[in-house]
């Protein structure tokens, strides 16, 4: 099952090929890229493949889409881990005992948890009643980066999976996502913040406290954009889990070691389109500030050209049909062209970070088989133009 | 019999990768070749419909792209700022209050915050009045964020008018969702992709803008493959293994295409565009003019 020597179309071995190694050597696997292409494919079919291989493996979701449940056959995903049932694995081929699960991020019911194991016990009331904590909780953009690096926490320390591989949002929010710990800390860290909320611990409420801040003018401005009352009561909420900044920062910093550790290592996911080509660098130049390591960038769905063949046998048709084809090809072969243009001009940037080509395969990948089949491309053992069609 | 050229605000959301800033951008031509002083805006987004036009970025500031065309990025800090200074009329307050190392991590510290006035920005183009009392922008065009988070992003307002207490913000998430949830100013688009689950997806983002009153008015279904080979060319090359597949392959696409329409239509009971799926190497202005034409008519329709 592991990867052959066979070289890949650009000439990279595949006997070192870089997420064979990375999914053997890391607990940690974190997928990053832009929404719509085929993130969560790549991270499925690498935690199948240390499956398979024998690793007990997690692929953990916070993308809201139900993609994940769509490709590993489940109907239903929660913040419960499960195991893909043997049949599945059994009907696509695979070996039954692969020990693979997945789960898919349940941002509220994560919140919740965590705010019953860490705030003190006379206010987890507040909190959870709290209108701040209920929206915090919820709907809310930015909330998903914080209770994720929990949960992958929480995940990681059990210690019950060998590898597990996190997907992420799109783009803007994978970045959001490396940035939340350091968040967190900033916040927690800040000398005004702690400031604000000093006297109104020694007053045991807030009130007039949190506007005699920096002068009630400062207080009172802002109160102008907010309202007194959302200022206030937000103040209240704040207090309310300030019971909880210590576990916050406590978890962040752990999170931000769990993320730069040894053992963890990130996917960059993108299509082989040159408007990629700033996110891969972005991308790289965030990890390397981090101190985080990335085992490859993937370019998933890469269109192969045609055969010369192909168009010598089409020339031998007549008419309409000849011209349907050719025009077909000629489809097929300005596609391959745009993306290895595309391709060269990412590989240029990314050095010295590995580069895998994925095809495009003929069919939506949204099975088990078809996870396993795109593996063999991401693991070397196929090539590029294996995938004709 | 209302058109979608003639909706005020015209909101383009999708998965990530479907193609919303081309249509964004192509709908805005739409618009402005009619005479419509038209906006676009981008969300905390890297200029990508002005680049698509072949124009250099639009930022913060409002740019004239052609006539009746205008472009803006909003981001959170400008957007922040701009809300601010609205607010408070002056920028001497807005320095000592807003550039306060604390008050910009409590504002941080506020995710909705960000998205509220990101959003009002948007709104207040809607409600802008030329000297004559005539509105700025007959249309916006709104490339907003990727699915899941366009959810989170377009209920900002619904969701704060449910938590926050009584005052300016309570004002203003009112304001705001009473706009986006009016469908004679406000439709959204669906830009979805011919395969599977992207047009899952679709079908689920659209049922979630309907749970929150945001009312979607069509679907644009990118990348669509006409038939081309029929069941005769099939049997014609019956004994050419490769261009067999050649064949099927396109074949098998233009099916999906046809699926995913079909699907489409009746998940969303809404009408489907389609823009033909496109080969060329760098995707350029004539590019956008020309899926522009295709959408021409199903914006100009009447529902």
């Amino acid at each position: 099952m592991s990867g052959s020597a066979r070289p890949s179309r650009t000439g990279e071995a595949a006997a070192g090929n870089p997420l064979s190694e990375a999914l053997r050597r890391n607990d940690v696997l974190v997928c990053v890229g832009e929404g719509g292409v085929g993130k969560t494919t790549i991270a499925a079919t690498i935690a199948l493949r240390a499956a398979v291989e024998g690793r007990r493996s997690m692929v953990c979701t916070i993308d809201p889409a139900r993609r994940l449940a769509n490709s590993l056959g489940l109907s239903e995903l929660g913040n419960a881990e499960s195991r893909i049932p043997a049949e599945h694995l059994r009907a696509a081929g695979l070996p039954a005992d692969a020990p693979i699960y997945a789960m898919m991020l349940d941002t509220k019911r994560t919140w919740d948890e965590f705010v019953e194991r860490y705030a003190p016990a006379d206010k987890r009331e507040q909190i959870l009643a709290s209108r701040f904590y209920q929206s915090l909780s919820t709907a809310l953009a930015g909330s998903q980066e914080y209770i994720a690096m929990e949960k992958l926490w929480q995940l990681h320390s059990r210690k019950d999976y060998q590898l597990i591989v996190l997907d992420t949002p799109p783009t803007s929010h994978a970045l959001d996502f490396l940035d939340a710990p350091n968040r967190v800390l900033d916040f927690l860290d800040n000398d005004a913040a702690r400031w604000l909320l000093r006297p109104a611990l020694v007053a045991g409420r807030w009130g007039l406290q949190l506007f005699s801040f920096g002068g009630s003018y400062m207080a009172k401005t802002l109160a102008k954009l907010t309202g007194t009352d959302t200022l206030r009561e937000l103040a209240e909420f704040m207090l309310a889990i300030s019971g909880m900044n210590e576990s916050f920062r406590e978890r962040a910093s752990q999170v931000r070691e769990l993320l730069a550790a040894d053992r963890t290592s990130f996917v960059l996911v993108s299509s082989p389109r040159i408007e990629g080509i700033e996110e891969v660098a972005q991308f790289q130049r965030v990890l390397q500030q981090n101190h985080m390591s990335i085992a490859a960038v993937v370019l998933n769905r890469v269109q192969p050209p045609p055969l010369p063949s192909d168009w010598a046998e089409a020339a031998r048709e007549e008419g309409p049909l000849r011209a349907k084809l050719e025009a077909t090809l000629e489809e097929r072969r300005r596609a391959a062209e745009r993306d290895a243009e595309a391709i060269a001009a990412i590989r240029s940037v990314c050095a010295p970070t590995p580069l895998i080509e994925v095809p495009a395969l003929p069919t939506d990948v949204h099975d088990l088989i078809s996870l396993w089949r795109t593996g063999r491309f991401l693991f070397g053992e196929e090539r590029l133009e294996a995938a004709q069609w | 019999m209302a058109r979608l050229l003639d909706k005020r605000l015209l909101i383009i959301t999708g998965k990530g990768g479907t193609g919303k800033s081309t249509v964004s951008a192509a709908a805005a031509l739409v618009s402005a070749r009619e005479g419509r002083r038209t906006l676009v805006c981008e969300v905390n987004a890297k200029d990508r419909v002005t680049q698509l036009l072949g124009l250099p970025p639009a930022g913060p500031e409002l740019t004239s792209l052609a006539e009746n065309l205008w472009a803006v990025n909003i981001r959170p800090d400008d957007a922040m700022r701009e809300y601010a200074l609205m607010t408070l009329r002056l920028e001497s307050i807005y320095k000592a209050v807003f550039e306060n190392r604390f008050v910009r991590y409590f504002l941080r510290f506020v995710p909705s915050l960000q998205e509220l006035v990101m959003l009002g920005k948007v709104l207040y183009h809607l409600q802008q009045k030329l000297p004559d009392g005539s509105d700025r922008f007959d249309t916006i065009v709104l490339d907003a964020p990727a699915t899941g988070h366009a959810i989170s992003f377009l209920s900002v307002p619904r969701v704060l008018a449910q938590t926050v207490p009584p005052g300016a913000m309570l004002r203003e998430a009112e304001r705001m969702r009473a706009l986006l949830e009016d469908a004679a100013t406000t439709a959204a688009i669906l830009v979805s992709l011919p395969e599977e689950m992207p047009v899952t997806e679709t079908i689920e983002l659209g049922a979630g803008l309907r749970e929150r009153e945001i009312q979607p008015q069509a679907a644009v279904l990118n990348s669509f493959t006409a038939p081309r080979f029929g069941e005769s060319d099939l049997a014609a090359l019956a004994a050419r293994k490769r261009l067999l597949l050649v064949a099927r392959e396109h074949r098998r696409l233009s099916e999906l295409s046809r699926q995913s329409r079909e699907t489409l239509e009746r998940g969303l009971k809404l009408p489907v565009l389609t823009v033909a799926r496109r080969y060329e190497r760098r995707f350029a202005r004539e590019a956008v003019e020309e899926i522009a034409s295709e959408l021409e008519p199903g914006l100009k329709a009447g529902r």
